[in-house]
């Protein structure tokens, strides 16, 4: 289990971490969602004791980073795929991580094989691609078969098969009871993969829950087809709704519920050819979520891009 | 209780320091300095020794005219040791190297551990060498030392420690200032720039502060007889020593302290 308590990091003038505290089960795979610049990878370094905070600590297993004596034993984890020097091979990457936890060369074979990179261990790192460079950064965190596994975006630059290839192993690797933490920006990706999430704006913990919980807690649109729009429109505005031009001559209605739209409806006894409720898409709710702890929102006009 | 993990941490920076173009090119380049710039600077006494001043003649030695090629390998060692490090800072890879010892004075400990002996064997060798090819090429015009002779042995030993401690003044460096481009430049303002500084002293500071200069400690640590205004050899070790020991517990307390 990782828990982080009431961490704050400024960062000379900038705050990127207010007093921010959760705690990531055990034996699950977490999201960790926030906006960019929100803190996900301050966090992350946090917790692998890289980055001090001014106050408060996160813990693994109810330890500090630097309390592990062996702590690839313990903990994995892939911050940013390109941090390897790149004049030296794989194979020779994954050797000298292993020699400093006491871990045998054939695990090193091993991880190697897992993420299929066997072909090229004997290639300078800096050579190669993306994808190649995060199938290592996985090798490496899964060197000492550590219970507790970080991934900061791991999905970034991805193409659709490694994205796949990457899912993939997430679920191997929570199959296997490991603990998972795996910061994102994409909501939908969170819901393929994640068991929960955690969701952060501008370095203060904003709420947790499963992908469906937070989009069911949502507010949901609804979509309203009748033979008298204008007139069912009056009678939602004076309910409280509020009211905008839907696709195809159609009414979207906000704040009110399906429910509440049809009995108004019956009540003025206008025939309804369609009713119905919009789920709010992953974005929308990430976007709504986090709306008022966002740094950088762009122009209503720039939206859907 | 923590020996198993700095023998680990050894380890590790061992695989690190051998898997890296840039150390077999360092000490490729410090060989040549050494023993390439030996032969010639052996060769062009020889040639010149009959028209020498008899002063020149009378204060000639052998021993570290021999060994001046240090004095350029200096800056290849130097290297090797600031690369040790900057390499990491700059590919983000000191983050692994954190995550995989958190300890941090280990990391330090185990990179003064590889770097100093491997560093200190390679350069004794050398040393001996040039030392060696030096005496050869001078033999029966200008005169010779063997190792026998007085501070001989020393001189030659302790040629090869200067260059293994100017290796960890490197990493020490590199350590503070963390980008390749700057230590380098500081650490050459170090044996170049400050020796010129001392120049421009008033001549009654000049004969106290010009020997604490880093490459005049290495002419004293690899002369055989000290010249007037410097230390002798053994009192210029330890004050080179002292440099190198206060910038690894500066750099030491640093890394503790500084996000990675
Ligand atoms: N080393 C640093 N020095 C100064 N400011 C920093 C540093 N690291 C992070 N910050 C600041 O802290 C805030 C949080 O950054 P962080 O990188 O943790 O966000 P993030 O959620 O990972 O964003 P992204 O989705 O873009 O990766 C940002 O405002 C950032 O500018
Ligand atoms: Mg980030």
């Amino acid at each position: 289990m990782i828990v982080v308590d009431h961490v704050t990091k400024r960062y000379g003038h900038t705050v990127a971490l207010r007093d921010l505290s959760f705690e990531v089960p055990a034996g699950v795979i977490t999201g960790f969602l926030g906006p960019n610049g929100s803190g996900k990878s301050t966090t992350m370094r946090v917790i692998m004791g890289l980055d001090a905070p001014q106050q408060g600590r996160a813990t693994i297993n109810g330890k500090t980073y630097r309390e592990l004596s062996s702590p690839l034993h313990e903990v994995g984890a892939l911050l940013d795929a390109k941090s390897v020097h790149p004049g030296r091979t794989a194979r020779n990457h994954l050797r000298a991580m292993a020699a400093s936890n006491g871990i045998s060369r054939s695990r090193c074979d091993d991880v190697l094989e897992f993420v299929g990179l066997t072909a090229v261990a004997n290639r300078r790192v800096g050579e190669f691609s993306l994808g190649m460079s995060q199938r290592l950064g996985i090798a490496v965190a899964l060197l000492g078969d550590p219970g507790v596994l970080l991934f900061d975006e791991p999905i970034n630059g991805l193409d659709p098969e490694g994205i796949r290839w990457i899912r993939e192993v997430f679920r191997t690797l929570a199959a296997e009871g490991r603990t998972i933490l795996v910061s994102s920006h994409l909501m939908s990706e969170m819901a393929l993969t994640a068991d929960q999430v955690i969701v952060i704006g501008r370095g203060s913990f904003i709420t947790r829950g499963t992908v469906d919980d937070l989009t069911s807690a949502a507010a949901q649109d609804v979509l309203v087809r009748s033979q008298d729009n204008a007139r069912l429109a009056d009678a939602i505005s004076a309910a409280g709704g509020t009211t905008s031009p839907g696709p195809g001559g159609s009414l979207q209605v906000a704040v009110l519920d399906a429910a509440t739209v049809g009995q108004l409806a019956l009540r003025e006894s206008i025939a309804l050819s369609e009713l119905t409720p919009v789920r709010a898409s992953l974005e929308d709710v990430f976007m709504e979520l986090t709306a008022s702890a966002t740094d950088y929102t762009s122009s209503p006009g720039a939206a859907d891009v | 209780m923590s020996e198993p993990t700095v023998r680990a941490a050894v380890r590790f920076e061992w695989v690190k320091f051998r898997t890296v173009r840039s150390t077999p090119i360092g000490y490729a380049v410090t060989v040549l300095l050494t023993i390439g710039l030996g032969i010639l600077i052996t060769f062009a006494i020889r040639s010149h020794w009959h028209t020498m001043d008899p002063i020149a003649r009378f204060a000639f030695d052998p021993v570290s005219t021999s060994l001046a090629g240090t004095l350029f390998a200096q800056f290849a060692v130097g290297v090797i040791g600031i690369l040790f490090i900057t390499s990491e800072y700059a590919s983000g890879s000191i983050r692994a190297t954190l995550a995989a010892i958190p300890q941090r004075w280990r990391v330090v400990t185990a990179k003064v551990l590889v770097l100093g002996v491997t560093t200190l064997i390679v350069s004794e060798v050398v040393v001996l060498a040039a030392f060696l090819i030096g005496q050869r090429i001078y033999a029966g015009v200008v005169p010779t030392a063997t190792l026998g002779g007085p501070g001989v042995a020393r001189s030659v030993i302790l040629g090869g420690a200067y260059l293994a401690l100017l290796a960890l003044l490197g990493l020490g460096l590199g350590l503070i200032i963390r980008h390749q481009s700057a230590a380098i430049s500081v650490y050459t303002s170090l044996l170049l720039i400050v020796p010129i500084i001392v120049i421009i002293l008033p001549s009654s500071w000049q004969n106290t502060v010009a020997r604490f200069e880093p490459s005049a400690l290495g002419r004293s640590m690899m002369s055989v007889t000290p010249s007037s205004n410097m230390f002798s050899a053994w009192p210029a070790t330890t004050v080179l020593a002292i440099y190198v020991a206060a910038i690894l517990v500066v750099a030491t307390v640093l890394i503790e302290r500084r996000d990675a």
